[in-house]
């Protein structure tokens, strides 16, 4: 069940009225969450009811075990078996042969969320859940099942304890979040992707240099609309039910540099690095300041791998691991930093990191190393040929790139504007991006690109 | 009466979202469409392809009712496959210095050895290998390629006949004329061992020096000097171990044409001579017929392979007009340079394009121009592959670019690495099979005539 489907949207709207008709009763409502995480899972697979509720329920009792427990030895030992648990999901369902097949969602994002909470309550960073409904609700929270944002447990559970009423306000601003996801996802990214990109990656030496290079940035936009269309619709639909999920994008590709970058790009993924492996890799406090680049590389290169194990991941997250460590020690030899750079340069550094990321997606898109390689030798051929650039995909990448960078108060005023109108405008707005999305995007929509890591 | 925490705002846009899409049904907004199309935007089905599904088999022609065909897609009631079967014949036994030689001439596909290479290394299998054969010096489009040799090549002027055109027509065999000054040169790098090359090239008036290396060892120099243009040829037995070939010009200008690889053992010889953008319309327009039949006369091809179509198979104005014409033409052609040759006319691949529903369909005029190379492969005594039915007909492509893995590219006209074996392996299929009937209707032949002596 794909967040743009009807199905979901019917599931949604069904688990909506089901949840506000309970929520005067607290167990009412997280019922009605884990019955709807978990018909969520059944409907990719049965047996996801079994392995799901079945790691959460081990979760939960470490989670307990650990926040007893003051014996180092003994709570070291009992975290390691929550994090054997956890990647040996995550590492099965992903790599093993078969599993991939008969398994079709990834389990990363359940993995990583329960990770949160173990080592949360391990560092003595947050309290254990008091109870085992909320607990099994947040952890298998169905919008942030597919693809994230990968959001600390703790700061789900006593979402649900508040009970509040959804705000006219942050019901408007569900909705509007849902409308512009299915806006990004169908009617930027899929038609970037299919009218040059996915032709460029796939057979990069049939194209001149000019457009391969169009489908470079084609892929950048691509990605960035696809994750970012996924993400507002997961934040509009736990918004629904009153729950504030985590924001992952921040307009990344205006990063005045690669840390600034991972600032805004997939923030709850980058922040899950940060602080679930960055900083447990041994030798951060160490007065060798080598281990610390070592320790960035190292992590970006992990953080390559989650996404496919492949050579082409594994050069992705060194590309970002070197750059991050070249980066901060940059930053070590510039010491403190200098006043705001007018806009010139600010346009420059924008402009420079905008590539050095795009270098990299070329390796997260290509399906091998020889295609990126053949990606990259094509794009400096110097050939120049437009022949297979439509008018239509030159001015979709516009509007995407031009978006991208509006000012932030234009998207705020446009939310005002649309959570302030009456709820008839409303609603006609969504009807008319679905008709939109009809008649313009197409029949059909290729799965999001972050729902298969 | 609703609970008082009944989020009443976006209830309402809700359930009025609702009514509207039910609206759009009701009404059928423009076109019918349903609530559930209007929402549905679940990825395409995933049907797994059949390699050799259940094809309907052309009508074949009365005379064809003599014997059983057993390759449906392989239509040749005149037996006008025998020169190839026999040379094939011969070259399974093993006889000295049989070397059974084709030659395929197709569009952008074959350009990359895609296809050619399967069949190729398939027929080399089952037949012997003996040798790569034709190969261009230099690459005219970044997307040529031959299996097995790496080749680039420095400070030629590339006139291919698709695109800057020499304007003598003398394109060679493989349709691409190289012409070098001092200085211009090529590398060629073999998998593995050959025992000899050929240098193709034009003999003219005030023609240069070309010095042909192998392994750093110099085999000899290529005078092209000649009272008048016409094609050369000039061989080099090649050392043992010797699989690295330099081409210089010693003292331009040098005119090349391709180098040919073979080995001293019986076997297959499958020349790849892909165009990109090859048409027969170039053919009958841009290579000059002299020249180009003098070539064709100096290979002593069994079978020539035309497989031409996919490029013209969007203009169906054409295809009425003077496809057919042009097509006979080119079969005229060969006939008279090698008329002792067997003609196999292929059929193009299916090609997909996105109808106004989104949907990948076939290109409208292929159907009809497939039938066109079938009638007049049988008005003239040719063979007919039908490429387009053996891989499915009508909606292949839409079936193969949903398929897991991907078998077409995004432009639903290029096939991927796996989509191209699975093309060459159905040629193979057909010919080796039409091979097997050949050789069982032979033998029972003779066997019958020795009874009756």
């Amino acid at each position: 069940m794909l967040l743009t489907t009807a199905a979901y949207f019917s599931f949604l709207a069904a688990v909506f009225f089901a949840y506000w008709l309970a929520a005067r009763y607290r167990l009412g409502a997280l019922a009605v969450v884990l019955f709807a995480n978990y018909f969520f899972y059944a409907r990719w697979d049965l047996a996801y009811l079994a392995i799901i509720p079945a790691a959460s329920t081990c979760d939960f009792f470490i989670g307990q075990a650990l926040h007893r427990s003051t014996h180092p030895g003994l709570r070291r030992l009992i975290v390691t078996l929550s994090i054997a648990l956890n990647i040996g999901l995550i590492a099965s369902v992903k790599y093993l042969p078969v599993l991939p097949w008969v398994l079709p969602l990834a389990l990363s994002f359940y993995g990583f969320q329960s990770l949160t909470y173990t080592i949360d309550i391990y560092r003595r960073d947050a309290q254990p859940a008091e109870s085992y409904l909320a607990y099994l609700a947040s952890a298998s929270f169905f919008p942030t099942t597919v693809a994230g944002p990968i959001t600390r447990l703790s700061t789900l559970w006593p979402q649900w304890s508040k009970r509040e009423m959804l705000s006219a306000e942050n019901g408007g601003k569900a909705l509007f979040l849902i409308g512009l996801g299915l806006v990004k996802k169908l009617l930027i990214a899929d038609f970037l992707a299919e009218s040059l990109v996915n032709r460029v990656f796939d057979l990069p030496k049939l194209y001149s240099g000019a457009e391969v290079l169009a489908g470079a940035y084609g892929y950048a936009l691509q990605l960035y609309y696809d994750f970012s269309g996924y993400t507002d619709i997961a934040l509009g639909s736990a918004l629904l039910l009153g729950i504030t999920l985590p924001p992952n994008f921040n307009r990344p590709y205006a990063a005045q540099n690669i840390s600034d970058f991972w600032r805004r790009w997939h923030i709850s993924f980058s922040n899950w690095l940060r602080d679930y492996l960055y900083f447990s890799l041994p030798g951060l406090r160490s007065r060798w300041k080598v281990f610390a680049y070592l320790n960035l590389v190292i992590t970006m290169m992990l953080g390559g791998l989650w996404h496919g194990a492949g050579w082409t991941f594994l050069v992705w997250g060194a590309w970002h691991g070197v750059g991050l460590a070249v980066h901060r020690w940059w930053q070590t030899l510039r010491g403190k930093r200098t006043p705001a750079p007018a806009l010139a340069a600010r346009f420059a550094r924008a402009f420079l990191t905008f590539h050095f990321v795009l270098i990299g997606w070329i390796f997260f898109r290509a399906s091998s190393l020889d295609t990126a390689r053949d990606i990259l030798y094509q794009i400096t051929s110097g050939t120049i040929s437009f022949v297979n650039i439509t008018p239509a995909f030159v001015l979709v990448a516009v509007f995407a790139a031009a978006a991208h960078y509006i000012p932030k108060r234009w998207y705020d005023g446009g939310l005002r504007l649309y959570c302030q109108s009456p709820y008839y405008a409303q609603a006609a707005a969504i009807a008319a991006v679905v008709v939109a999305i009809r008649y313009a995007g197409g029949a059909s929509a290729a799965p999001f690109i972050y729902s298969r890591f | 009466m609703l609970p008082p925490m009944w989020p009443k705002k976006a209830s309402l846009a809700i359930v009025t979202f609702g009514v509207l899409v039910l609206l759009l049904e009701v009404a059928k907004f423009a076109r019918p469409f349903t609530a559930g199309e209007a929402l549905d935007f679940r990825p395409r089905n995933t049907p797994a392809i059949e390699p050799f599904a259940p094809i309907p088999a052309f009508k074949a022609p009365a005379a064809a009712s003599r014997r059983p065909i057993l390759e449906p897609n392989l239509i040749d009631p005149h037996d006008a496959l025998r020169a190839f079967y026999l040379a094939l014949w011969r070259t399974e036994v093993g006889a000295p210095g049989a070397v059974t030689r084709v030659l395929h001439y197709g569009d952008s596909p074959v350009t990359a050895d895609s296809i050619t290479a399967d069949v190729r290394s398939l027929l080399q299998q089952h037949f012997g290998d003996a040798g790569h054969g034709f190969v261009l010096i230099a690459k005219p489009w970044a997307w040529y390629g031959h299996r097995g040799v790496e080749v680039q090549g420095k400070g030629w002027h590339i006139a291919a006949a698709t695109q800057t055109r020499a304007r003598d027509g003398f394109h060679g065999l493989g349709g691409v004329s190289f012409e070098g000054d001092t200085g211009a040169s090529s590398r060629l790098v073999l998998a593995e061992d050959h025992a000899q090359i050929e240098i193709q090239y034009l003999r003219q008036p005030g023609g240069g020096v070309l010095t042909v290396e192998a392994a750093g060892q110099t085999l000899g120099d290529v005078e092209t000097e000649g009272p008048a243009k016409e094609p050369g040829f000039q061989t080099f037995p090649l050392p043992a171990g010797a699989r690295t070939i330099q081409l210089s010009v010693e003292r331009g200008p040098v005119r090349l044409f391709g180098v040919s690889f073979e080995r001293n053992t019986p076997g297959v010889i499958y020349n790849s001579l892909g165009l990109n953008g090859g048409q027969v319309q170039v053919v009958v327009r841009y290579f000059d017929k002299p020249q180009w039949t003098e070539e064709l006369r100096h290979q002593h091809p069994d079978l020539v392979v035309i497989n031409y179509g996919t490029n013209e198979s969007i203009y169906a104005d054409y295809i009425e007009r003077y496809y057919p014409g042009e097509l006979r033409q080119v079969i005229e052609r060969v006939k008279a340079a090698v008329p002792g040759a067997s003609i196999l006319i292929m059929s193009p691949m299916d090609r997909g394009q996105r109808d106004s529903n989104s949907h990948i369909t076939t290109v409208p005029a292929l159907p009809r121009l497939v039938e066109i190379q079938r009638q007049t492969a049988a008005e003239m005594n040719c063979a007919f592959f039908n490429t387009f039915q053996a891989m499915g007909g009508e909606g292949t492509m839409a079936r193969w670019y949903d398929s897991q893995p991907r078998l077409v590219s995004a432009d639903f006209t290029h096939p991927l690495p796996a989509g191209a074996r699975k093309v060459g392996v159905l040629l193979d299929q057909a010919l080796e099979s039409g091979y097997r009937q050949f050789k069982a209707r032979e033998q029972q032949r003779i066997a019958q005539r020795e009874t009756h002596q």
